[in-house]
């Protein structure tokens, strides 16, 4: 059947290679497409063959085996909910619920037999003890028993005004106050000399690498406790950084591209005087930049605001993860918010205002405050975001790429200031540089691998204070 | 100037946010929640459908509250097995005893005649919509209960249909080619007469005894042996009661406890005695897995005789351990009417399915008892020799 298929294509082909002849070079349009369309029609006739009658044998060996996956258990008044996913091959009838292996009367909604990927919510009516473990277990008809622990159980959040606001306040104290807090160090970079600049950079950098790191650890934990084989969770996680790096590095370089084109709109415009009184008002502690600033201005003007946006976003991207987790632990009842906690986020995320800061230090236009705080929020403001998320609607799926797509710019953010650092140090050779810059060249690089190892430890440290 | 960049970024992490919010909603499902406490009422189910036939709600009432759902119920404490693969209809099992084919020979012995057939592919429900695959003598869990007295001789004809090699070892005084441990009997339509004089007398495990052992015994290949002293015991309500569980998914540790076959089969279905009148049980435990089981019966007290070889109880109790192959013989009667739970003390078990009861009236419709010993379970020409009841 699929030969007389082919055969047809290959004619059709041919009569239409037979009217134009003459010129070999240009193939036609229906030609180029019917020439794609081959390989399609013998794979569909493949297709087709495979599920035709006495080939079953291919496509039904070996044994397959059920299986259910649970991905979210709730406490709610009376009753412990338990959401669940038929993650196998088949179709499953559930025929049993259990609580810590013991057999209790339960209803499951919509119904107990599940098709593949469909979900079903088992209702157990139950006196649970808050704070205590549990276990669930779920029982399918050919008598295998999934389960799935709670380390505490805690009364599940209903997305009432009580609770949201409550996840609304932690996400204020963790996302946004810290970075707003970290934002006042701009005043403090904005005078650094350059090589003690370049150190908070890399510092910023190192902070963010280990974010990333975090991250993708985070989704991994998650992947490995909640999600299906049949997701494949771990490479999600790759695809999904690795796509959310490309896109993220592809919008940056293009928001530097408009920034530019507009810089030099603005610069036509603008007269030459500005400009200079522009560089007699920068610090005299900077000075020894001022040829440097001279000859990379468009990239000063340009790069720092939007490498400090493309931060911004990255680290907003990275605290809807954080906030994501927060309200999921809430809800699954993994840990109990102490003060404590709540502090050891906020010195963690204080270091994160410090990494919008360091880039925005250097731009020759006077920063406006209320950029500062746009950005402030873009960063924090996630985080309540993902408290809701979490709290109201958590799915491990959505949370993993949530992290993974923060882990994705936090890299590209890391990269741009890496790059940028670069740059800048290239300028500074070319330019007019005396003999004292270049010997700090050594001591430059040093303090940039300083600067890195210092925001690894920062980081570290600070989480020590965060994990419970 | 730059304010357009700041709208094209966050309108990019809007939509990226957007569309993470989305797959995140199709991949969970929200809830609405309807309980009341209800602690007075008993775990009891309810279906009531609809006029239209079209909405469909059930109810589970239990200790812990009401939930009515439009969903289905899973409730194997109150749900009926009720498929044509059930593994056993324990309500007939209880006080069916076969007797055999029953013949004289020359000298006087009564000749006792059964066939066990072994399977190996049976998959059967053992609880509500949970299959499992067992392996039967004679198409149950428990085997049929084979019923002899003192000095008969027993022969039983072993049929292997089973795709695995499988015995009979028969607990009691026998000889060494009669003991089923060491001839494999090959399979599919291998054959073996086992022939031994019923002795001594008592209650007494038979089980397969082929290697790996705990798998010919925990996949239920066993049943029970009961001989009775030449001199009858005093005339009661008997019945049999084998304690076992099912490991259904193969991790070595049972995921059901049962009475006879169903678990909490006897709690919607309490099996009915008569006030005052002597109930006698043929009590064995074959569970596999766990060390030690137990009976606990409730309102009362039993008297026990451990093993069945004495006429003189070892101990009054409402409270017996026994390890797996241990038995014994309980009696006791009730003085008050009512509902009362028999279970295993060792409450995860109870919690597991092995739990049931009785209930006690001043007077039982004769119907109860024709559907009881209506046996002859899978036997062949089964004789029932009434005696030592009523």
């Amino acid at each position: 059947m699929e030969k007389e298929k082919q055969q047809d294509e290959e004619n059709r082909i041919q009569q239409q290679q037979l009217p134009e002849k003459k010129p070999d070079k240009q193939i036609s349009r229906k030609k180029m497409i019917s020439i794609a369309l081959i390989p399609i029609v013998v794979l569909a006739g493949m297709i087709v063959f495979l599920f035709g009658p006495g080939q079953s044998f291919l496509l039904n060996s070996g044994n397959s085996l059920p299986e259910v996956t649970i991905e979210r258990i709730e406490f709610q008044d009376g009753k412990i909910v338990t959401f669940l996913r038929n993650t196998g091959p088949m179709i499953v009838t559930v025929a049993q619920a259990d609580i810590n292996d013991r057999i209790q009367p339960a209803a499951i909604e919509p119904s107990k037999n599940l098709s593949r990927l469909a979900v079903a919510k088992v209702i157990i009516p139950f006196s649970w003890n808050p704070g205590e473990p549990y276990e669930v277990g779920i029982t399918t008809s050919d008598g295998v028993r999934f389960k799935k622990s709670v380390e505490a159980a805690a009364l599940s959040p209903t997305a009432n005004a009580e609770q949201i606001s409550f996840f609304t306040i932690i996400g204020t104290y963790v996302g946004i106050i810290p970075i707003l807090i970290g934002l006042l160090w701009f005043p403090f970079i904005k005078r650094l000399s350059r090589s003690k600049y370049i150190f908070f950079l890399s510092l910023t950098a190192g902070l963010l690498v280990f974010l990333g790191i975090d991250a993708i650890v985070e989704g991994n934990k998650i992947a490995a406790e909640s999600v299906a084989g049949v997701f494949n969770g771990q490479m999600l996680i790759a695809m999904v950084t690795i796509v959310s790096f490309l896109a993220l590095l592809y919008v940056s370089e293009k928001l530097v591209e408009r920034a530019n084109a507009m810089e030099k709109k603005e610069e036509e415009k603008s007269e030459p005087s500005l400009i200079q009184q522009q560089q007699q008002q920068q610090p005299s502690s900077v000075s020894s930049m001022s040829s440097y600033s001279a000859s990379a201005k468009q990239q000063q003007f340009s790069k720092p605001f939007a490498i400090a946006l493309m931060i911004s976003i990255g680290i907003g991207l990275h605290n809807l993860g954080e906030g994501l987790a927060i309200g999921a632990a809430v809800l699954l009842g993994k840990v109990t918010l102490s003060t404590f906690l709540i502090v050891g986020f906020t010195l963690h995320n204080t270091t994160e205002g410090l990494a919008i800061v360091a880039p925005m230090a250097r731009s020759a236009n006077k920063v406006i405050i209320r950029k500062l705080i746009g950005m402030g929020l873009i960063a924090g403001a996630p985080a309540i975001v993902g408290a809701w998320i979490g709290g109201f609607l958590y799915s491990p799926i959505a949370a993993i790429i949530f992290l993974s797509i923060g882990a994705g710019a936090i890299f590209q953010v890391v990269f741009s200031i890496i790059s940028w650092i670069a740059d800048s140090n290239n300028n500074v050779r070319s330019g007019n540089v005396r003999m004292e810059e270049r010997r700090k060249k050594s001591w430059l690089n040093t303090s940039l691998i300083a600067g890195f190892i210092v925001g690894m430890v920062i980081m570290y440290v600070t989480s020590l204070m965060a994990s419970s | 100037m730059l304010h357009s960049q700041l709208i094209l970024v966050s309108s990019v992490a809007i939509a990226i946010l957007a569309t993470i919010f989305a797959i995140s909603s199709s991949f969970s499902s929200t809830y609405s929640s309807n309980t009341t406490h209800d602690d007075s009422k008993r775990k009891s189910i309810t279906n009531d459908h609809g006029n239209n036939g079209v909405t469909k709600t059930a109810t589970i009432n239990t200790p812990h509250g009401v939930y009515q759902t439009t969903g289905d119920i899973l409730d194997p404490t109150s749900q009926v097995v009720n498929g044509d693969k059930i593994v056993i209809d324990p309500m007939k099992y209880l006080r069916t005893f076969n007797y055999g084919r029953v013949s004289s020979l020359p000298n006087g012995t009564i000749l006792r005649e059964f066939t066990l057939i072994a399977s190996d592919d049976k998959i059967m429900e053992i609880s509500p919509g949970m299959f499992y695959n067992v392996w039967t003598f004679n198409g149950t869990v428990p085997g049929p209960t084979i019923r002899a007295t003192e000095g008969d001789l027993i022969r039983i004809h072993f049929i292997n249909n089973g795709s695995k090699s499988h015995s009979i070892h028969f607990h009691g005084i026998h000889k060494s080619s009669m003991d089923g441990a060491f001839e494999m009997i090959g399979p599919s339509g291998g054959q073996f007469i086992y022939e031994f004089y019923a002795e001594p007398f008592g209650v007494f495990p038979y089980h397969c005894h082929m290697q790996p052992l705990e798998e010919h015994i925990s996949r239920g290949l066993y049943g029970v042996y009961i001989v009775d002293p030449k001199e009858p015991r005093a005339p009661a309500d008997e019945m049999v009661m084998m304690m076992n569980g099912y490991d259904t998914d193969n991790d070595k540790e049972n995921n059901f406890y049962t009475v006879n076959g169903i678990p909490y089969y006897y709690m919607h279905h309490p099996i009915q005695i008569q006030k005052d009148k002597l109930v006698r049980i043929y009590l064995v435990n074959m569970l596999e897995f766990d060390p030690i089981n137990n009976f606990h019966l409730h309102g009362n007290m039993y008297q026990i005789y451990r093993s069945g070889t004495s006429l003189k109880p070892s101990e009054y109790t409402d409270m017996v351990t026994m390890s797996q192959g241990e038995r014994g013989i309980l009696e006791f009667s009730y003085k008050y009417d009512g509902q009362y739970m028999f279970h295993a003390h060792k409450t995860e078990f109870a919690e597991k399915g092995w739990v049931g009861s009785f209930l006690v009236k001043g007077q039982i419709s004769s119907n109860y008892y024709d559907y009881s010993y209506n046996s002859g379970q899978n036997i062949t020409n089964a004789q029932q020799r009434e005696r030592g009841r009523y």
